[in-house]
C-alpha cells in the first residue's frame, strides 16, 4: 500500500484554503476594510514630501523633499518635546500597568460581592468622562484656593501651606500620570479581572490546603496566570509609546508648565494643523509610525527571545 | 482694471442715489411698497420668487442650527426673494471641518469660513462675485461703496463679502467693549472718585484698598488678576501696547508718522509693564493662580466680586459682567479706565473705525443660481431690513421719538435682551456673518442699538449714574480719548500666507512670550528679573523679527495708500 501523499508547498496552501474556506470568506470583508481604511490612506504620506495645498491634484503640488522633516528635527523645541512625550508615555505605561494589575488582584481577593461591585463601578466611572470634563475636575481639585488636594494635605500636616500644583512645571508629569490612573484604572483592570476569572479555583483550594498564605497565593497562582495577558498588552502598548495623550496635556497646560507639558501631538497641532501646514503634520505622523514600528517589533523580539507570550 | 473700477464707481453712484431716494420715500409711505421708485420696481419684477433652500455653513459662531424662514425676519425675506437658508454652525475643529470639505469638494452653498478662508481660496472653492454683484446686488454695492477696493483681491475679483462697513457716520460705543484696565467701582467710591491716569496711580489705589479691606464677603481679595489661558494669552501680553498709548493693532505698534511697524513684546514698554507686575507680585498683590487658571476659573473669579482690578478686553468677560450686574451690587461692578504709563501719554484704547477684510461670507462653486443668494443679500442689506435686524419691529422693540431718534423703553430693553426673543426674530442669526453695515442709518440713528446713546443711557442703572455723575460724563466711553485716524486699522487683519516666515515667527514668538512672561512676573528678585529678561530678549531676537516687521510695515503703507 502506497503511503498517502501529503500535499506540499503551494498545494498544501490550496488544500488548507479549501479546508478553511468558511473562515476565509468570513474574514474577507475585514480584509477589504483593512485595505481601504489602513492601506489606501498611506498614499497620503506623499504629502510629507510636498508643500501641500488642499484640493489640488497631485500633479499641481510642489515637491519639497525632506524640508518638513528637517524643520521638525532641527526645531530647537523638538528635543524637549520628545523628552516630554516619552517621559509622560513611560510614566503612564508603568503606572497604568501597576495600578490596574494591583486593583484587579485586590478586587479578586474581596469576598463581599456587593462591595466589590460598588468599588468596581466607582473606579471605572471616570473612564466615561471626556477629558474636557476630567481636566476641569483635576484643575479644580489642584486649585490653591480651595482645591481638595491642598486642603487634605495641609490638614493632615504633609504641607505647611498650599502648593500651586499646576504652576510647577516639574510636577506636571506626575499630575498627568495620576490623572490618567484616576481616570482609567478601573477600566484597565477589567481585562485582568477577566484573566483572573479564567484561573481554576481548585488551584487556590489546593494551595490553601498546603498552607499557602494569601500573599503566597497571589504570588504563585494569580500572577503567573496573568503573565501572558500582561506581556501581550505590554507589547501592544509599546507601539503607542509616542502617543502620550493629547487632551489631558492640552487642557492642563498653562504658561508656567508648558516646558514640561508640550508633547509631540501638541507641537504638531501648533506648527502643523493650526497653521494649515498639513505636510508637517504628515511628516510628524510618519516619524511617529516609524518609531512605533521599531518599538513594537523590538518588544516582540525580546519577548520571543525570553520564551514568553508574544504578539506574532 | 481702471475701466472696471470706473464702471463700478458709476454704478455705485447711481445706486447710492436710488438708494437714498428709496429710503426717503420709505419714511413717508412705509405702508405702501408700490410707491417705490420705478427703477427699483422694475428690478423687483425681475426677481424669481419660487421657493428655494440653500445650505449655509457658519464656522464663526455657534448657535442653534435653523432654517432662516422660521424667524420673523427670515420669513419676510423669503416672501420677497423666495430664498430660504438652512443654517448650520460649526461643531468641533474649524480647520478639520473645512479641510474635509475641501478634500471631498463637497461644499455648502454659502460659507462663512472664519479664519480658514485662505484654505478655501487656495482650493478655488469660492466663486468671484463681481458680475453677480453688478447685476443683482445694487444695494450691496452701495452699502459697501467705500470698501469695494478693500474687498477686491489682487486678481481684481471679489470672493467674499466682509461684514460691517461703516456707512454714513461712525458712532463710537458708549460702553467699553474693548481693552481697558478695569477696577472695582467700590474702590473709586471709597477713594472719593479720583482721576486715575497712570499705571502707578492705578496700582497704588488698589494696594491701599487691599490693605484696608483684606476680605470681601468673607473671602480673601484678589487685588489684581488677568486672563492668560491658551490663545487668550494676548489679553495679558497686549497690555504694554495700550499702556504706551496705542490701540490693538496686533503684535506690532504702528508709528503714526512713518507708518513703520515694530514689535513691542521685547520693548522697554513690555519691560516696564512686567517690572510693575513683578513689583506687585512681590507685595503679594497678584493673583497667585493668574497663570494657571483656565478661562472658566477666571470668569468665576471675576464673578465672585473679590477681584479688585484686571486688564482685559470687554468682549472676553461679558458673562462675568452680566452676572455681576444681575447680582445687583453696583459697588462690585467694574469700571473701565484708560490707563497709560505716563501722565502726558494720550490713551488710544477705543477702536478707530475698522474694517476687517480677511473674514467674510462667500458663495461656493456648489451653489446653483448664485444670483438668488445675491438677491437675498441685497434685500438684507437694505436699510429697512438692517433696521429690522438690528433694532427689531417699531413699536414692539423700539420707539421713535418726535425728532426721529430711536430709543427703547424699559420693557423694550428687557424684551430685546431676551435670547429667545432675539432668536425668534432672527436677530441672533442675521446680525453678524451676513452682509451688514456699521455706523449709522441715513436718518442719523446708530446701526447698532448698543451704540445709540439713548439706548445706552436708558440701560444705565442708578448705580451707573452715580459714577457717571461723579466723573461728569454721560457715557463710560467718555473717560477715554477719541481714536486718532488710522486708515490701516486694524493691522492684524492682514492676510499672512500659510507657512510664511512671518507666520512661523508669530507662532514661535507667541511661544517664547508665553514661556518667559510668567517667569518675569514671578521672578523672586530684581537680579533674577534682569537675567530672565536678557535671556528672553536674546531668544526673541534670534527669531526672524525683521520678516514680521517688514510684512506689517508694507501692509500698513499699502493701506495708507488706499490699496487694501
Amino acid at each position: 500500500m502506497r503511503p498517502v501523499q501529503r500535499p506540499k508547498g503551494f498545494k498544501l496552501f490550496l488544500h488548507r484554503c479549501k479546508e478553511q474556506r468558511a473562515l476565509l470568506i468570513m474574514s474577507l470583508p475585514f480584509l477589504i476594510w483593512l485595505f481601504i481604511f489602513r492601506y489606501v490612506p498611506l498614499y497620503g504620506w506623499t504629502m510629507a514630501f510636498q508643500d501641500f495645498k488642499p484640493a489640488r491634484p497631485i500633479l499641481e503640488q510642489t515637491w519639497a523633499g525632506f524640508k518638513h522633516f528637517e524643520f521638525l528635527f532641527s526645531n530647537p523645541r523638538f528635543l524637549e518635546v520628545m523628552r516630554n512625550t516619552i517621559a509622560m508615555s513611560f510614566i503612564n505605561l508603568v503606572l497604568g500597568f501597576v495600578t490596574a494589575i494591583g486593583l484587579a488582584i485586590l478586587l479578586n481577593e474581596l469576598r463581599n460581592l456587593s462591595f466589590k461591585r460598588i468599588v468596581q463601578t466607582i473606579s471605572y466611572m471616570p473612564h466615561f468622562l471626556s477629558w474636557v470634563v476630567a481636566a476641569s475636575i483635576v484643575s479644580y481639585a489642584l486649585s490653591m484656593e480651595n482645591g481638595i488636594v491642598n486642603i487634605v494635605l495641609v490638614n493632615i500636616g504633609i504641607l505647611s501651606e498650599p502648593v500651586l500644583w499646576l504652576g510647577k512645571a516639574e510636577y506636571f508629569w506626575g499630575i498627568i500620570g495620576a490623572s490618567d490612573v484616576w481616570k482609567n484604572v478601573g477600566w484597565n483592570s477589567i481585562i485582568y479581572l477577566a484573566a483572573i476569572a479564567m484561573i481554576d479555583t481548585e488551584q487556590y483550594e489546593a494551595a490553601e490546603m498546603d498552607g499557602a498564605t494569601r500573599i503566597q497565593r497571589i504570588w504563585y497562582i494569580t500572577l503567573p496566570a496573568m503573565k501572558p495577558v500582561i506581556i501581550i498588552l505590554l507589547i501592544m502598548n509599546m507601539g503607542y509609546i509616542l502617543d502620550s495623550g493629547f487632551e489631558a496635556q492640552y487642557l492642563l497646560m498653562n504658561p508656567m508648565n508648558m516646558d514640561y507639558a508640550e508633547n509631540l501631538d501638541i507641537f504638531v497641532l501648533r506648527y502643523g494643523i493650526s497653521m494649515g501646514n498639513f505636510s508637517l503634520a504628515t511628516a510628524a505622523g510618519i516619524f511617529k509610525t516609524v518609531v512605533s514600528f521599531i518599538f513594537l517589533f523590538s518588544a516582540n523580539y525580546i519577548a520571543k527571545r525570553l520564551g514568553q507570550a508574544r504578539l506574532f | 482694471m481702471l475701466k472696471r473700477s470706473n464702471l463700478l464707481l458709476l454704478l455705485m453712484l447711481s445706486f447710492v442715489l436710488v438708494f437714498a431716494a428709496c429710503s426717503n420715500k420709505d419714511e413717508v409711505a412705509k405702508e405702501d411698497p408700490k410707491t417705490e421708485s420705478p427703477t427699483e420696481g422694475s428690478e423687483e419684477a425681475k426677481i424669481d420668487t419660487t421657493p428655494v433652500t440653500y445650505s449655509y455653513f457658519n464656522a464663526a459662531t455657534s448657535l442653534k442650527d435653523i432654517d432662516t424662514n422660521t424667524t420673523r425676519i427670515g420669513k419676510i425675506l423669503e416672501e420677497k426673494t423666495g430664498v430660504n437658508f438652512k443654517v448650520e454652525h460649526l461643531v468641533g475643529d474649524m480647520n478639520t471641518r473645512i479641510g474635509v470639505m475641501v478634500a471631498s469638494g463637497d461644499y455648502p452653498d454659502v460659507i462663512v469660513p472664519d479664519a480658514a478662508i485662505d484654505t478655501l481660496l487656495d482650493a478655488g472653492a469660492l466663486i468671484p462675485l463681481n458680475d453677480l454683484l453688478e447685476e443683482h446686488g445694487p444695494d450691496l454695492l452701495a452699502a459697501y461703496g467705500d470698501y469695494i477696493q478693500h474687498m477686491t483681491h489682487e486678481d481684481g475679483k471679489i470672493y467674499y463679502i466682509p461684514f460691517g462697513p461703516t456707512v454714513n457716520e461712525y458712532i463710537p460705543n458708549p460702553n467699553i467693549d474693548q481693552g481697558a484696565f478695569w477696577i472695582q467701582r467700590g474702590i473709586l467710591k471709597e477713594a472719593g472718585f479720583p482721576e486715575i491716569k497712570t499705571l502707578d496711580q492705578y496700582f497704588e489705589l488698589i494696594e491701599n484698598y487691599a490693605k484696608a479691606n483684606p476680605q470681601i464677603d468673607g473671602m480673601n481679595v484678589i487685588p489684581y488678576t488677568g486672563l492668560t489661558y491658551d490663545w487668550r494669552f494676548f489679553a495679558f501680553s497686549n497690555a504694554p501696547n495700550h499702556l504706551a498709548g496705542y490701540p490693538n493693532d496686533g503684535g506690532v505698534m504702528i508709528d503714526m508718522d512713518t507708518h513703520e511697524a515694530s514689535v513691542y513684546a521685547d520693548s522697554e514698554y513690555a519691560k516696564r509693564y512686567l517690572q510693575k507686575l513683578n513689583e506687585i507680585n512681590s507685595k503679594g498683590l497678584l493673583d497667585r493662580e493668574m497663570f494657571v487658571a483656565n478661562y472658566d476659573e477666571y470668569l468665576a473669579k471675576l464673578t465672585s466680586g473679590r477681584v479688585l482690578g484686571f486688564f482685559d478686553y470687554g468682549w472676553q468677560w461679558g458673562q462675568a459682567r452680566d452676572a455681576l450686574r444681575t447680582a445687583g451690587n453696583p459697588e462690585r461692578e467694574f469700571m473701565a479706565l484708560p490707563i497709560v504709563f505716563d501722565e502726558n501719554t494720550k490713551d488710544q484704547y477705543l477702536d478707530p473705525p475698522a474694517f476687517t477684510n480677511n473674514r467674510g461670507v462667500g458663495i461656493t462653486v456648489s451653489a446653483k443660481n448664485p444670483e438668488r443668494i445675491i438677491q437675498f443679500w441685497n434685500e438684507l442689506i437694505k436699510e429697512e431690513t438692517q433696521k429690522l435686524v438690528m433694532w427689531g419691529f417699531e413699536g414692539e422693540h423700539y420707539t421713535v421719538d418726535a425728532n426721529g431718534r430711536y430709543y427703547r423703553t424699559e420693557e423694550q430693553l428687557l424684551l430685546t435682551e431676551k435670547q429667545e426673543e432675539r432668536e425668534a426674530l432672527g436677530m441672533t442669526y442675521f446680525e453678524w456673518s451676513w452682509p451688514r453695515i456699521n455706523g449709522s442709518f441715513s436718518d442719523g440713528n446708530a446701526v447698532e442699538p448698543r451704540r445709540q446713546p439713548e439706548v445706552a443711557l436708558a440701560s444705565y442703572t442708578e448705580g451707573d449714574k452715580e459714577y457717571l455723575n461723579a466723573y461728569g460724563i454721560e457715557t463710560f466711553a467718555q473717560l477715554f480719548s477719541d481714536p486718532d485716524d488710522r486708515p490701516w486699522y486694524p493691522a492684524w487683519s492682514a492676510n499672512m500666507e500659510q507657512g510664511s516666515p512671518q507666520q512661523i515667527f508669530n507662532q514661535q514668538a507667541d511661544e517664547l512670550v508665553r514661556r518667559y512672561y510668567p517667569r518675569l512676573v514671578l521672578a523672586a528678585s530684581e537680579a533674577e528679573f534682569e537675567a530672565q529678561w536678557n535671556d528672553f530678549t536674546t531668544d526673541y531676537r534670534k527669531l526672524d523679527v525683521d520678516a514680521y516687521e517688514i510684512f506689517y510695515t508694507e501692509v500698513v503703507k499699502q493701506r495708507v495708500r488706499g490699496e487694501w
